[in-house]
């Protein structure tokens, strides 16, 4: 008899499920219940309006914007952490991977706004072409990328594939916009206008005098990003290709003599990455609805931090760790401002990223939920 | 008098008790072997002594002070020097420069000296510099100075780490698997070496080896570490009769086989 | 074909040929940026020569006095002749120093930084702020600022802050190295970079609560220090005169000084660099890049040591930071990003990990495919453009070629290519780094 563990409905899509909601409504309640209390700490330094109350007034919006953008850093994140897990390297151009995979998704629905079959096609199929294509260019980039500059470097010692990757970075930045100049003679992209997706659901919640306003995009994003992850979380753990990931992960030599194809796990390892990371440049590309070829950097660089202060090499933990950036950087650029009178504010927030990063590894270098390169989720 | 002294040192690796409970002393002067099948942890113990490990549990004293909660380099400026299982030179430096980079402890020019180039610092680079090719002829190494570590053959590299460790003038010197990789005549020719360390210089030698013939050859006093833990210790003679070392060694079937034909 | 070279080589190589050929770039280059001051070709062939002098073998005297001809007297000429030179130069040099610190901290001591520009951000900004009136504008709003406020010090004080920016760099770049230079290697360059963003973004937003840095403003005009008194100027003045077609005014004059001034910083920082490298710090620095653990057990002090590389490379950068502010009288916080910290990188990637001569010749190179040929290279399109040509065979004209495409603006894709190719096939660079051979007296045999 299977225990229910055992059971894979419950081990690939309930037990993961549950997980993500765990993850999600503790970061959300332990960092609510933190800025309550700062409020009622600072509350003593304001003294012109009421801080608890304006604090109370905006903390579901924060708390869902937040969470919207957590999981998009979670996303990315994976594929960091992924890499990381199997080739102890730090993949800096991934966050070119994720650019282009929204820059990609939104070419998509400019093209059919150019061909006038925007208005009239349904908008989450819309949506979800223009995700499919961005995986499927993000992931081939990511291929060969790997295989242009990385691989010759397999074996040097560990700065010179990170070098060849900022070289990588940089490069992909300018051919994306020498590519975007040359074709459309402009280097910026904008989501188009369609669909109902800019619009609010209104949630009436008992005792609260406003409702709460979700925004669809806001859903779609995290839907998509949920999707994602059960997806990845079903490869890693359910199927021969993960086995073999796990495998190379923990022991490269070992695996290579059990007969695993080392160098196709790795090239395997980038494609879902990439798949994953060009997935998330859509989400992403829905909720800045403008994006150039240096808008991967910063997100990137927030993703990375998410994979280190969740545990790098660990799947959940990039998950955790994401979420956890997301909320405290939309604290951040909400509360900062607030709390100290407007002296600093929003324009912090980038920064606030590297903070976190600096503290997490001069403190706990091996993540909230340790690095289990390997063994991962 | 004993020089080193190590009393139930204790190192894991998550599950794994690489070390368990060593309690081990090295007297003054001697040339002491500790061997042992691989994986048995000698390493490890080696690693625990220069500070590379932390041990968890145990006491550690050298010259009668403690080595316990010093950094790798603390534990280098009291005198103990060592080589690696797998040799470890600078690769990219020169063979002259390696064992300057061994002098580290003893230079005493400071950043502006170096800066100003003061007679200080020209006095005592020279005279380094004397050192490290005096050092080189006394480990049999000629006309190599400004040789790339990385291109010497592996018997040269072996010497040139004898030789790095030798600069920092320690009190002990440990040596691990120094002959490992050696046909029979570098062997004989490294035993020499070691045994003029010890008789010139009066460095006390602690090794790890694998190779028995130099083992019995050379060492005083033998310790014999299995699963993490000493088994037995006592002369060349001792040891070689020793039924538990045996045991170790060849297991428990060679062992009985060994006996009968005795 | 190779070996065909290599045999001329060796024979150009030898006895006066060397000489004579280092002559005859220095006079055919002098003599053609003198006739036709715009073009790359002429310009490119007198910066050949410091190559020939530093590849080919001749006496050091000789080396030097030939070397002191070009940088001491043709250049300054030919730059108050044609004045871009002279800018074209003196970049070469601040990014020489900033290369040579660099190199320090990559190159021999082997920690990725990737936010070095932080260093030269604390020195410019320490004379920005000390150097304009920024400090009587502390409590104004940006942009607000009543014109009459007065300057806080006198320009003389420059003097005093070129040191300051070397120390306030040495001490941010201790301050910085304490907490993370216990991280691996490929941490520490990524939280090198958050830190050289954060110094970026700080610079940009501290106009407020105090207006310290005017935002991203930036602060202008910031003092530069006195030229020498009128009688010397005068001097020069009717000596230069004859050579360059016209008297030089003092905003020439000015330009020609700060040439000098950088040029004493990178012979400095030449003189430093090559100093520490051969002592036992900077023999410290490359064991500890090669193998920690083995650098560590040699009695090694592994934190102090990275701190001292961190603090040495940040204090070229100081210096530099502060000669560049008064250049410019101008500094804002855009000059300090990322791309500029990369760019430092793929100079002494360039030229080579850990070589002083190569991480120089790096910086010239990189400075001069930047603001020389990627710019020359835009003009060529843009006249292009305006042409009736049409490209053959496709048909294309080139009077539709999106104006975005200007050259001298992809400097990320040079910037990156040039990682990416030298890591896969020279990652020792250009001019590779060698160690010092020092004289065996035991090899009679
Ligand atoms: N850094 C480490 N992490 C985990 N296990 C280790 C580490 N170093 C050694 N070990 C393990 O400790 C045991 C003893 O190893 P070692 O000291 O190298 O043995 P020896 O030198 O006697 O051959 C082995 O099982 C080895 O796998
Ligand atoms: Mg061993």
């Amino acid at each position: 008899m299977k225990s229910i563990t055992e059971n894979p409905v419950y081990k690939f899509l309930l037990f993961p499920i549950g997980q993500i909601l765990i993850f999600a409504l503790g970061a959300s309640v332990v960092l609510s219940l933190v800025t309550v209390l700062l409020a009622f700490i600072f509350k003593f330094n304001v003294t012109d309006f009421d801080l608890v109350e304006r604090t109370m007034l905006i903390l579901p919006q924060v708390v869902i914007n937040g969470v919207t953008i957590g999981f998009v850093y979670a996303t990315i994140a994976l594929g960091y952490t992924m890499v990381y897990g199997v080739l102890e390297f730090i993949n800096f151009s991934h966050s070119e991977i994720f650019m282009v995979g929204g820059i990609v998704g939104i070419q998509l629905m400019a093209y059919f706004e150019h061909i006038g079959t925007l208005a009239t096609m349904n908008e989450y199929l819309v949506i979800a072409l223009a995700i499919i294509l961005a995986m499927v260019v993000s992931g081939s980039l990511a291929v060969v990328v790997e295989r242009l500059a990385y691989k010759p470097l397999r074996g040097a010692p560990k700065l010179v594939p990170l070098i060849s990757a900022i070289g990588m970075s940089f490069f992909l930045q300018d051919i994306v916009r020498l590519i975007l100049s040359l074709t459309t003679g402009e280097f910026n992209v904008i989501l188009p206008k369609f669909g109902t997706f800019d619009e609010f659901w209104k949630l009436a919640v008992p005792g609260m005098e406003d409702p709460l306003r979700i925004q669809i995009k806001s859903a779609i994003m995290v839907g998509v990003a949920v999707l994602m992850l059960v997806g990845l979380n079903y490869l890693v753990n359910g199927t021969k290709v993960g086995k073999a990931i796990r495998a190379v992960a923990q022991d490269r030599p070992s695996a290579s003599l059990m007969g695993i194809n080392v160098n196709q796990i790795i090239s395997i390892t980038f494609l879902v990455g990439g798949t994953l990371g060009g997935a998330a440049g859509v989400l992403f590309a829905l909720k800045a609805t403008k994006l150039d070829p240096f808008s991967g950097f910063f997100p990137g660089l927030k993703a990375f931090t998410s994979a280190v202060l969740g545990g790098i090499g660990n799947l959940t933990g990039a998950l955790l760790g994401g979420l956890v950036l997301g909320l405290l950087e939309s604290f951040a650029a909400s509360y900062l401002g607030i709390f100290t009178n407007g002296a600093f504010g929003a324009e912090y927030k980038d920064i606030f990223a590297f903070a976190i990063l600096i503290l997490v590894l001069i403190f706990r270098p091996s993540g909230l939920l340790g690095q289990t390169v390997g063994q991962k989720a | 008098m004993t020089l080193l002294n190590t009393t139930n040192v204790v190192k894991r690796f998550g599950g794994l008790v690489a070390v368990n409970k060593m309690t081990f002393s090295v007297d003054e002067g001697r040339i002491v072997s500790i061997i042992g099948p691989n994986g048995a942890g000698k390493t490890t113990f080696f690693n625990s002594l220069t500070g590379i490990y932390k041990p968890e549990e145990g006491q550690i004293t050298f010259k009668g002070q403690s080595l316990i909660g010093l950094r790798p380099d603390q534990v280098a400026a009291t005198g103990i020097a060592r080589t690696f299982q797998n040799i470890r030179l600078f690769g990219s430096m020169t063979v002259i420069e390696n064992i300057l980079v061994g002098m580290h402890i003893q230079l005493k020019q400071g950043g502006l000296d170096t800066i100003f180039r003061t007679r200080k610092f020209n006095q005592e680079e020279n005279d380094a510099e004397q050192r490290a090719k005096d050092l080189m002829e006394y480990v049999g190494l000629k006309n190599v100075g400004n040789e790339l570590a990385r291109n010497l053959p592996y018997g040269g590299q072996r010497r040139i780490e004898i030789a790095r460790a030798l600069a920092a003038n320690p009190t002990l010197l440990l040596l691990d698997e120094p002959t490992a990789g050696m046909n029979p005549n570098e062997s004989e020719d490294a035993i020499k070496l070691f045994r003029r360390i010890r008789d010139d210089k009066g460095i006390t030698i602690l090794m790890i080896e694998h190779d028995m013939r130099v083992v019995m050859g050379i060492s005083e006093h033998i310790s014999v570490m299995d699963y993490g833990e000493k088994i037995a210790e006592g002369s060349p003679a001792e040891i070689r009769s020793n039924q538990r070392v045996i045991e170790a060694y060849l297991g428990r079937g060679a062992a009985v086989a060994h006996e009968q034909k005795a | 074909m190779n070996t065909l070279f290599g045999n001329f080589f060796k024979k150009a190589n030898t006895g006066f040929w060397p000489v004579l050929i280092a002559l005859a770039f220095l006079l055919i280059g002098t003599f053609s940026v003198y006739q036709s001051p715009r073009s790359l070709a002429a310009f490119l062939i007198l910066m050949s020569t410091p190559l020939i002098l530093y590849f080919m073998k001749m006496n050091m005297k000789v080396k030097v006095f030939i070397g002191l001809m070009l940088i001491v007297i043709i250049l300054p000429v030919l730059g108050i002749r044609n004045i871009f030179y002279l800018e074209v130069i003196f970049q070469m040099a601040v990014f020489a120093a900033l290369a040579l610190g660099l190199n320090i901290v990559i190159g021999m001591a082997g920690l990725l930084d990737l936010g070095y520009v932080a260093f030269y951000a604390v020195g410019a900004y320490s004379w920005a702020i000390f150097g304009s009136k920024q400090l009587s504008l502390l409590y104004s709003v940006p942009g607000a600022a009543p014109a009459d406020a007065p300057f806080a010090l006198d320009p003389r004080w420059f003097w005093l802050f070129l040191f300051l920016g070397v120390g306030l760099a040495a001490i941010t770049g201790i301050l910085l190295g304490l907490p993370v230079l216990r991280l691996k290697g490929d941490y520490l360059a990524i939280v090198t970079l958050g830190f050289g963003e954060v110094i970026r973004v700080l610079a940009l937003n501290l106009d407020k609560p105090i207006n310290l840095t005017n935002g991203p403003q930036g602060i202008t005009p910031i003092q530069r220090p006195p030229l020498p008194p009128e009688s010397i100027l005068q001097f020069f003045r009717d000596i230069l005169e004859p050579f360059v077609g016209h008297v030089p005014t003092d905003a020439e004059f000015y330009n020609v000084f700060f040439y000098f001034l950088a040029l004493i910083i990178i012979a400095i920082a030449i003189l430093v660099a090559t100093r520490l490298e051969d002592s036992r710090i900077g023999r410290a620095w490359t064991a500890i890049r090669e193998d920690e653990t083995a650098a560590i057990a040699m009695g090694i002090p592994l934190v102090k040591m990275k701190l001292a590389a961190f603090a040495a490379g940040a204090s070229f950068a100081g210096a530099m930071g502060a000669l560049y502010a008064a250049n410019r009288t101008f500094v804002s916080p855009e000059t300090f990003s990322f791309l500029q910290s990369i760019g430092v990188l793929t100079m002494v990637i360039l030229g080579g990990l850990g070589s002083i001569p190569g991480v120089i010749f790096g910086a010239a190179a990189v400075v001069l495919l930047n603001i020389q040929i990627l710019q020359n290279f835009s003009l060529y399109l843009s006249e292009l453009r305006q042409s009736d040509a049409v490209i053959p065979i496709i048909n294309f004209a080139w009077k539709d070629l999106s104006n975005q495409l200007d050259p001298a603006k992809y400097q990320k894709l040079v910037f990156g290519l040039i990682l990416i190719l030298m890591m896969i096939f020279r990652p020792s660079g250009l001019i590779p780094a060698e160690r010092r051979k020092r004289e065996l007296v035991e090899e009679k045999e």
